[in-house]
């Protein structure tokens, strides 16, 4: 991992066309800034990792629990 | 085009029903074609739970269902921009789903309402996002699915 030291008010650029800026420094808060093209997604990385643990949760239905499923179908 | 499915065997899927990804499902960027199956063997509905098959890996496949047979007021809101490489979207070429994650307890079974699959049906172009709105990663579905069948009247 690059790491680099920026102060408040500092920023870095990614690829031409993203920019992280630091706002704020409050005790161990940061408040950064994103300056990226809209269509880029920007997601809070715990959120992202809830998402990408719930695909892999969703995948193992396939080899786990097909009974449940079925009876699911049924109901539908 | 033909591809290997763990579920299903051998499958043919016709090119302009493969559904691509550019950025796969969250956490699996490398696959980005998918084909949409309904187990017809078993009698299953359009509207029931169907399978979003990988072309690229056999055993990757997540059941899948639209959203409004569990949540009939489902209305998440979605970034416009991320929403732009598919193509324009209208009310007719929008199509929704959310994967289903089953438990060997079918009353913990749950769909994913927080990142929903939305897929133009002209251009075939998908993409699965995260919603801004405080809709649950799992939202149990038991009640919901008995509810309206009982409304149905077929309980």
């Amino acid at each position: 991992m690059l790491a680099l030291t920026r102060k408040k008010g500092e920023s870095l650029v990614i690829n031409n066309n993203i920019e992280v800026t630091v706002l704020e420094i409050r005790g161990d808060q940061v408040k950064i800034g994103i300056t990226a093209p809209k269509e880029v997604p920007v997601y809070r990385k715990e959120v992202y990792l809830q998402i990408q643990n719930e695909n892999k949760a969703a995948l193992n239905t396939e080899t786990l629990n097909t009974e449940t499923l079925e009876a699911l179908k049924g109901l539908l | 085009m033909k591809a290997e499915s763990r579920l299903f065997g051998n499958i043919d899927i016709d090119e302009e029903k493969i559904i691509t990804l550019e950025g796969g499902m969250i956490g699996l960027p490398d696959f980005q074609r998918f084909a949409l199956i309904f187990d017809e063997e078993k009698g299953q509905k359009e509207s029931s739970i169907m399978w979003f098959q990988s072309m690229d890996d056999p055993g990757t496949a997540f059941p899948v269902m639209h959203p409004n047979l569990v949540k009939p007021d489902y209305n998440p809101t979605v970034n416009d921009e991320l929403l732009a490489p598919l193509g324009t979207l209208t009310e007719e070429n929008t199509y929704v789903l959310v994967t289903v994650t089953a438990t060997a307890d079918v009353k913990e079974t749950s769909v994913n309402l927080k990142a929903p699959i939305v897929i133009n049906t002209d251009t075939r172009k998908g993409c699965q996002m995260i919603v801004e709105d405080d809709y649950p990663v799992k939202y149990r579905i038991y009640e919901a699915v008995k509810g309206r069948k009982k409304e149905a009247g077929e309980s």
